[in-house]
C-alpha cells in the first residue's frame, strides 16, 4: 500500500486503476467504532432524558444502571479506539492520515472543496475523483467527528471523574476541565451538544456515503469493506 | 494569655466531667475521621488553646449564612461564640455599633496582625467604584481590603463569597466579585452553599482550632472533608436512580414513594456538598428529602444553569435561551430539509434531463472549470 | 434650610449638630442613620440611608417564572422564605393556578414557624442588648435572679445554681479580656435601667434562646428540606404525603415527620409563653418612657396586606387570619381596603433614591416599576477624600425606594398587624394585647412607640405559636379525612401558559407588608418588582417631602450621650430593620 498525499486529484478522462486506500486496521476500526458511537448516542441520550419509570422493587431493577454501565464501558472503548486510530495513521499507509490533516494549504484542496460544494448544490453535474477523502467530506469529518469526539472524550472523562472521585486518575488527568468551567453542569451540556453534532455527522455521513456510492464516479461503501477504491467513468 | 479560658475550662465550667470531656473528644475525632490517635490530639488541643479572634465581615449577601451558622447543633453556636473563638467583630450580632464597632476592627488589626481569622459572608461589588455597598461612608471594598491583608486566613462563607451567588447571576449589575479573586498571599478557604450547612461551617472552624492547621483543600479551595463528593453519590434515593424509577410529576406515586428526582431537574449529580451525608438542621432533612430536587446551590454559577426543573439547562451563560436538545432539534430540522431539497432537486433534474447524455454535459463543465 | 414642615405633619430642623451612626449593627444588612440634635441633644432631623444594593430585580428578567422563588428568596436569609412565598403566589396569581388545601396549610405552618423564629431571635439577639447591660449581670445575686425568674414564669431553668453557672461563664468571658460580640458595647450607659438580677436573667435567656431557636426552624426543614432557604414550589409544596401505604417512610411527610413537627410546635409555644413574653413584660416595665418615644408614623398610618389564608386560594379578609387593610390619620375605626392591582394604591418614588425614572417626580405602580441604578451624591454632601461624613438628604441619599400607599408614607410590621387585627375585632389578638397592656398598666395608644412595637412583636410571636400548633393539627385532620394532595400540576408545563400574563403575590413577612409584582411574556419573566416591608419603614423622603417611618420615629428622641447613641439603636431596632430586603 502506498502513502497518498491528501487530496490527490485524478485525471479527468478514462478509468484509473483501483487503488488500495484503507488497510484492515482502519476498516475494522470504522465499523466497530461506528457501532460504539451508536450505542453511546442511544445510552447518552437516555442518560440525559431517561425512559419512563420502571415499576417494581428497586433491588431487582437496574435500568439506569445498565444504561450508564453500557455508556461508560463503550466510552472507554471509544476512547481507546480513538487512540488506536491515531496510532494507525503512523503504521497503516493509504489515506489513514487524511482524517486528521486536510491539506487546506494546497490550492488543489480549495478547488476540490468548492467543486464538492457545487456538486452538492447540484450546480456541477459530476464530482471529481480522488485518491482519498474528498475535501468537503474530510473537513466535515474533522469538524463534526474528530473535534466533537475529542471534546466528548475530554468532557466524558471529566464527568467520569465525578463518579470515581477526586482521588482517581480520571480526576488527576481531567480535573482541570471541571476547574475551567466551575460548574460541571456545563460539561453535561457540552458533552451532549457534541453528541448532537456527531449524530448530525453520522446522518449526513451515511446519506452521503450511499449517495456518492450511487451517483459519483468512485466506490464508497465497498471501499470501506475491501479497502480498495474503484473508479467509474 | 494564661487567664484566657481553654475549651477544657469551658467544658468544666459547664459541669462536664473529665470523662465526658474525653468522650466528647473521641466523638469529635471519629466524626472528623481521625483514626486511633485522633482523640488524644483533640483533647490536647482543647485543653491548651486560647480563643482565636475572628472578624466576620458582610458584603453583598442575604445574611443567611449567619443564620445557618446559628443553627449549629454540635458544637452549639453559643459554645463556639462564647468559648471556642472570640467573635470580636460581626455586624449582625455585635453589641457595639457605629464608631465603637469600627474601633474594634482597628484594634484587632493592630493587636492580632496575621493572627486573626477573617470570615467573609457575601462578596465585594466593584461596579461604580464599589459604591453598591457602603460601610462607614466608604466602599466596603476598602474595608475588606484593609482587613484581609492582615488576616491569618480567610474563610469565605457561602456561595456569595466563593463565587458571587445570586447577585452575580446574569447580568451581575453590581459586578459582585468573589473573595478569592480579590486576595493574594492570604490563604482562602471556600465553604460554598447557599447557605452552607451549619455543622459544615462549625466543622471547618473546629478543624482549624483542633489541628491548628487549615483543612486540606481541593483545587477550588474547598475543604475536601466536606466537599469531595456529590450529593448524588450518597443520596438515599440513589437506588431509585439506578433502577430507573423517577418522580415524573409533582405529588405522583413516585413522589409518594420517594423515587429519584432526576427528571424534576435534580442537580445532585453535578453538586458537591454534604447535604446527603451530614444533612440539614442536625440531619432533620435535606432538599431532596423534602421532595424537591437539589438546585446545586454550592456550585459556581448555579443560578445561570436553570431552569431548575429541567434536567437539561438553558445555555444562558452562553447567551442561548434554549437547551442542548432544542438546539439540536432545530439543527436536525435544517439538515433534514437540506437533504429533502437535495433529493427532490436531483430527481427533478433527472426528469428534465431525460433523453440528454448526462456525461457529455458533465465533461463540458469540467473542461470549462479546468481552463 | 433650617426648619421645614413635612406634608405628613413632622417638623425637621437640621441646624443642630449632625451625628452619624454607621454601621447600624444588630440588623440585617448595611444601613446608616444620620441625625441632627438640638442644644439639649434631642433629635430634630433624621436621615435613614440604605447603603447596599444587589440588583435582584434586573437579574430576574428572562428567567423561568417557576424558578423565581429561589432567586428572590435570596433577597434575605433572615426572613427566609417570605420572598419565595410572595413569589410563588405572584406566579400562581398570574397563571390562575389553584393550590390544594394541604399546600396552603403547609405554607401557613412554614410561615408561622418563621414568625416565631424571627421574632424570638430579633428580641434576644438583635434587640435585647439595647435594654440589657451584660456587664451589670456580673454583679447580680444568682439567688435574687432565681427569685425573679420564679416570680414571673414557671420556666424550669431557674435555680440559683443555674444562674451562677451562667454568671461564671460571662465572668470568665469578660475576665479573659476577649469579650467577643459583647466587646465595646454601651455598657454602663446612663439609660440602662434594669437591676442586675434582671440583666443576668436576660443574659441567661440570650444563651437559651440562641440554643433553642435552631429547633423551631426544623419545622421548615421538614417541609422544605432545610433552613435557611427551604424549597418551595409553584402550584403547591414539593413534599408529598404518604401516611398509610407502602413507601411511607420514604415520603417527605409521614407519621414520624408529623410527630417531629407537632413536637417542635409545642416546644416553641412553651418557650414563647414561659420565656419570651415574661422577659418582654419584665424588661418593658423598667422602661416606661420608651412607651412614649419613637412612635413616628405608628399613631397615623398603618398598613397590612393580611396573611394566613384559612381557605386555600381565598385571600379575602373572610379567609385571612390577620386582616388586610390600611389605617390612615390614626382613625382606627376605618379600615381602608388595599388593592394591590390598583395603580393608584401602591406606588414607588425615587427622587431621593439612587435610581432613575423617566420622570423623577412621578410614582410608578410596581407593574410598571423600573430599577435602574443611578448613584449620585447631592451637592451638600460633606466628605473627606477618605469617606463620606454626611449625606445630603435634599438630593438622592439611599438605595431604598420610597413606597407610598395612595400617597401616604406608612408603617408596616407586627405593630401594624396587631393594631389592624385589634381594630378589625380579632378576639385572640385583642385578648393578647389587652392582657399585656393591662399588666403594664398602659393604654392602647402606648403601642405607638418604641417599646409598643417591640411588645406587639412579642405578642404576635405568641399568637403565631398558638396558630402553629393549630395548623399542624388541621393538617393532620385533613390528611385523616383522606386528602393527601399537595400539588396542582395542571399548569406546570409552560406550554399551558398564555403568551402574556401579569400577577401579584403578597404576604405579611415578619417585618410587614411584602408584595411581588411580575409580568410573564413568552414563558419568561418580563419584569419583576418587589416592594418590601423595610422599603416601607426605612423609606427615604418622597417627591412631596413626606418622611418615612424610621425618620419619623427618631424625631424628638433625646440622647443621653451623643457619642454613644444607644437611643437611636433602640428606636431603629424596634422596627427590626432588614436592609438586604429593603433594597434587594
Ligand atoms: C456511527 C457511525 C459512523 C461513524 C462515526 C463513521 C465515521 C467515519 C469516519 C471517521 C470515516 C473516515 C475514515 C477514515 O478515514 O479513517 C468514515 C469513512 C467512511 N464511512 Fe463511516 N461512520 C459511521 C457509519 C457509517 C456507515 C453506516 C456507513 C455505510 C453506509 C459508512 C460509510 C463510510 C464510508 C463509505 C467511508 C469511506 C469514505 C471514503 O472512502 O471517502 N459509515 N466513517
Ligand atoms: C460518541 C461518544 C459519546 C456520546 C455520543 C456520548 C453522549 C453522552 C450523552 C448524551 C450524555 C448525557 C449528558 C447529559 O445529558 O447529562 C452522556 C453522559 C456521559 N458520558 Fe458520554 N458520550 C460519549 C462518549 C463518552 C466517553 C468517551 C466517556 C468517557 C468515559 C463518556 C462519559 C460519560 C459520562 C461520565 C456521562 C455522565 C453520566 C451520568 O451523568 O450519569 N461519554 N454521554
Ligand atoms: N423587610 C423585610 Fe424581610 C422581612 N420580614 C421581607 O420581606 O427581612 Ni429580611
Ligand atoms: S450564599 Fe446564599 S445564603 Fe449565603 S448569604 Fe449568599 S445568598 Fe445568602
Ligand atoms: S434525587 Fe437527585 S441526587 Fe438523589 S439519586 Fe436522584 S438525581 Fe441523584
Ligand atoms: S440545593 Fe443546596 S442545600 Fe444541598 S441538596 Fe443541593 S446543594
Ligand atoms: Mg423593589
Amino acid at each position: 500500500m502506498k502513502h497518498y498525499i491528501p487530496y490527490h486529484q485524478l485525471p479527468e478522462g478514462g478509468i484509473p486503476p483501483p487503488v488500495t486506500i484503507y488497510g484492515p486496521g482502519v476498516r475494522w476500526w470504522h465499523w466497530i467504532n461506528g457501532l460504539l458511537v451508536l450505542v453511546l448516542c442511544v445510552t447518552g441520550y437516555f442518560i440525559g432524558v431517561p425512559p419512563p419509570s420502571a415499576l417494581g422493587d428497586p433491588s431487582s431493577l437496574y435500568i439506569m444502571g445498565w444504561i450508564r454501565f453500557l455508556h461508560l464501558a463503550s466510552g472507554y472503548l471509544f476512547a481507546l479506539l480513538a487512540i488506536a486510530r491515531l496510532w494507525l495513521t503512523f503504521v497503516e499507509k493509504g489515506i489513514s492520515h487524511h482524517l486528521f490533516v486536510p491539506a487546506i494549504w494546497r490550492a488543489e484542496w480549495f478547488d476540490g472543496f468548492m467543486r464538492q460544494i457545487r456538486w452538492n448544490l447540484l450546480i456541477n453535474d459530476q464530482p471529481k475523483r480522488y485518491v482519498g477523502l474528498n475535501p468537503l467530506g474530510g473537513i466535515a469529518m474533522l469538524l463534526m467527528y474528530v473535534l466533537p469526539g475529542f471534546i466528548i472524550i475530554v468532557t466524558g472523562f471529566a464527568m467520569y471523574a465525578e463518579v470515581t472521585g477526586h482521588d482517581s486518575w480520571q480526576y488527576a488527568l481531567f480535573g482541570w476541565v471541571t476547574t475551567i468551567f466551575g460548574n460541571t453542569m456545563d460539561l453535561h451540556v457540552i458533552h451532549r451538544l457534541a453528541m448532537w453534532v456527531m449524530a448530525g455527522f453520522v446522518c449526513i455521513h451515511v446519506y452521503i456515503a450511499v449517495r456518492e456510492d450511487v451517483m459519483s464516479r468512485q466506490t464508497m461503501i465497498s471501499s470501506m469493506l475491501s479497502g480498495e477504491r474503484q473508479y467509474r467513468r | 494569655m494564661a487567664d484566657k479560658p481553654t475549651f477544657y475550662d469551658v467544658f468544666r465550667q459547664r459541669g462536664v466531667s473529665r470523662r465526658d470531656f474525653l468522650g466528647f473528644c473521641a466523638l469529635t475525632a471519629t466524626y472528623l475521621g481521625l483514626g486511633p490517635n485522633g482523640a488524644a490530639s483533640v483533647a490536647h488541643a482543647m485543653q491548651t488553646k486560647p480563643r482565636i479572634p475572628v472578624v466576620w465581615l458582610h458584603g453583598l449577601e442575604c445574611t443567611c449564612c449567619s443564620e445557618s451558622f446559628l443553627r449549629s447543633g454540635h458544637p452549639l453556636v453559643s459554645d463556639i461564640v462564647m468559648s471556642m473563638i472570640s467573635l470580636d467583630y460581626d455586624d449582625t450580632i455585635m453589641a457595639a455599633a457605629g464608631d465603637q464597632a469600627e474601633e474594634i476592627l482597628h484594634d484587632i488589626i493592630r493587636d492580632y496582625r496575621g493572627a486573626f481569622i477573617l470570615a467573609v459572608e457575601g462578596n465585594v461589588p466593584l461596579a461604580n467604584d464599589g459604591m453598591a455597598c457602603i460601610v462607614g461612608g466608604r466602599p466596603f471594598k476598602k474595608k475588606f481590603e484593609e482587613t484581609a491583608r492582615h488576616a491569618k486566613a480567610i474563610i469565605s462563607w457561602g456561595t456569595c463569597a466563593t463565587s458571587g451567588c445570586v447577585q452575580a447571576a446574569k447580568p451581575n449589575p453590581t459586578r459582585a466579585t468573589p473573595i478569592h479573586k480579590l486576595v493574594d498571599r492570604v490563604p482562602v478557604i471556600n465553604v460554598p452553599g447557599c447557605p452552607p450547612i451549619a455543622e459544615v461551617m462549625t466543622g471547618v472552624i473546629s478543624y482549624i482550632l483542633t489541628y491548628d492547621r487549615l483543612p486540606e483543600l481541593d483545587n477550588r479551595l474547598r475543604p475536601k472533608l466536606f466537599y469531595s463528593q456529590r450529593v448524588h453519590d450518597k443520596c438515599y434515593r440513589r437506588a431509585h436512580f439506578d433502577a430507573g424509577q423517577f418522580v415524573e410529576n409533582w405529588d405522583d406515586e413516585g413522589a409518594k414513594q420517594g423515587w429519584c428526582l432526576y427528571k424534576m431537574g435534580c442537580r445532585g449529580p453535578t453538586t458537591y456538598n454534604a447535604c446527603a451525608t451530614i444533612g440539614w438542621n442536625e440531619n432533620t432533612s435535606s432538599p431532596i428529602r423534602s421532595g424537591h430536587g437539589c438546585i446545586g446551590c454550592s456550585e459556581d454559577g448555579f443560578w445561570d444553569r436553570g431552569p431548575f426543573y429541567e434536567r437539561l439547562p438553558d445555555m444562558q451563560q452562553w447567551g442561548i435561551e434554549s437547551n442542548a436538545d432544542k438546539v439540536a432539534a432545530a439543527g436536525a430540522a435544517g439538515l433534514g430539509t437540506a437533504v429533502a431539497v437535495q433529493l427532490g432537486a436531483t430527481a427533478i433534474k433527472r426528469v428534465m434531463k431525460r433523453g440528454d447524455k448526462p456525461d457529455a454535459s458533465a465533461t463540458q463543465e469540467e473542461k470549462e472549470t479546468q481552463a | 434650610m433650617t426648619q421645614t414642615k413635612t406634608p405628613n405633619g413632622f417638623t425637621l430642623d437640621d441646624s443642630g449638630r449632625r451625628i452619624a451612626l454607621d454601621p447600624v449593627t444588630r440588623i440585617e444588612g448595611h444601613m446608616r442613620v444620620e441625625v441632627n440634635i438640638d442644644g439639649s441633644n434631642v433629635i430634630r432631623n433624621a436621615v435613614s440611608v440604605g447603603t447596599m444594593w444587589r440588583g435582584l430585580e434586573p437579574i430576574m428578567k428572562g428567567r423561568d417564572p417557576r424558578d423565581a422563588w429561589a432567586f428572590v428568596q435570596r433577597i434575605c436569609g433572615v426572613c427566609t422564605g417570605v420572598h419565595a412565598l410572595a413569589s410563588i403566589r405572584a406566579v400562581e396569581n398570574a397563571l390562575a393556578i389553584q393550590i390544594p388545601t394541604n399546600a396552603n396549610t403547609i405554607r401557613n405552618i412554614m410561615h408561622l414557624a418563621l414568625y416565631v423564629h424571627d421574632h424570638l431571635v430579633h428580641f434576644y439577639h438583635l434587640h435585647a442588648l439595647d435594654w440589657v447591660d451584660v456587664v451589670s449581670a456580673l454583679s447580680a445575686s444568682p439567688k435574687a435572679t432565681s427569685e425573679l425568674q420564679q416570680s414571673i414564669s414557671p420556666w424550669p431553668h431557674s435555680s440559683p445554681g443555674y444562674f451562677k453557672d451562667v454568671q461564671d461563664r460571662v465572668r470568665k468571658l469578660v475576665g479573659s479580656g476577649q469579650l467577643g460580640p459583647f466587646r465595646n458595647g454601651y455598657w454602663g450607659h446612663a439609660t440602662y435601667k434594669l437591676p442586675p438580677a434582671a440583666n443576668l436573667m436576660a443574659v441567661a435567656h440570650y444563651i437559651e434562646a440562641l440554643n433553642f431557636q435552631r429547633e423551631i426552624v426544623k419545622i421548615q426543614a421538614v417541609f422544605g428540606g432545610k433552613n435557611p432557604h427551604p424549597m418551595w414550589l409553584v402550584g403547591g409544596v414539593p413534599s408529598a404525603i404518604n401516611m398509610h401505604a407502602t413507601g411511607s417512610s420514604g415520603a417527605s411527610i409521614n407519621v414520624e415527620r408529623m410527630n417531629l413537627v407537632a413536637s417542635v410546635a409545642a416546644q416553641s409555644l412553651a418557650f414563647i409563653e414561659q420565656v419570651y413574653i415574661p422577659d418582654l413584660l419584665a424588661i418593658a416595665s423598667f422602661y416606661p418612657e420608651w412607651f412614649k418615644h419613637g412612635g413616628g408614623l405608628a399613631s397615623q398610618n398603618l398598613l397590612s396586606y393580611g396573611e394566613f389564608p384559612t381557605r386555600a386560594n381565598d385571600d379575602s379578609n373572610a379567609s385571612l387570619m390577620l386582616p388586610r387593610g390600611a389605617i390612615v390619620n390614626g382613625d382606627l375605626k376605618t379600615l381602608h381596603e388595599v388593592d394591590l392591582r390598583d395603580p393608584a394604591h401602591v406606588q414607588e418614588f425615587v427622587p431621593h433614591s439612587w435610581y432613575r425614572y423617566p420622570d423623577d417626580k412621578a410614582g410608578l405602580h410596581p407593574w410598571d416599576g423600573l430599577t435602574e441604578v443611578d448613584f449620585r451624591l447631592g451637592a451638600k454632601t460633606r466628605q473627606t477624600p477618605d469617606k463620606i461624613e454626611a449625606f445630603d438628604e435634599s438630593a438622592k441619599y439611599s438605595y431604598i425606594k420610597a413606597p407610598r400607599w395612595k400617597g401616604h408614607a406608612m408603617e408596616t410590621g407586627p405593630l401594624a398587624r396587631m393594631v389592624i387585627a385589634y381594630a378589625g375585632g380579632n378576639a385572640r389578638v385583642k385578648e393578647l394585647v389587652d392582657g399585656a397592656l393591662g399588666k403594664l398598666g398602659l393604654p392602647l395608644t402606648a403601642l405607638f412607640s418604641t417599646l409598643g412595637r417591640t411588645a406587639a412583636r412579642g405578642l404576635e410571636a405568641q399568637w403565631a405559636a398558638e396558630q402553629l400548633v393549630e395548623q399542624v393539627a388541621y393538617l393532620q385532620a385533613t390528611i385523616k379525612g383522606g386528602n393527601e394532595s399537595t400539588a396542582n400540576t395542571e399548569k406546570w408545563s409552560p406550554t399551558t401558559w398564555p403568551a402574556t400574563a401579569k400577577g401579584v403575590g403578597f404576604c405579611e413577612a415578619p417585618r410587614g407588608a411584602l408584595g411581588h409584582w411580575l409580568h410573564i411574556k413568552n414563558q419568561k419573566i418580563e419584569n419583576y418588582q418587589c416592594v418590601v416591608p423595610t422599603t416601607w419603614n426605612a423609606s427615604p423622603r418622597d417627591a412631596q417631602g413626606n418622611i418615612g417611618a424610621y425618620e419619623a420615629a427618631l424625631l424628638g428622641v433625646p440622647l443621653a450621650d451623643p457619642k454613644k447613641p444607644l437611643e437611636i439603636l433602640r428606636v431603629i431596632h424596634s422596627f427590626d430593620p432588614c436592609l438586604a430586603c429593603a433594597t434587594h
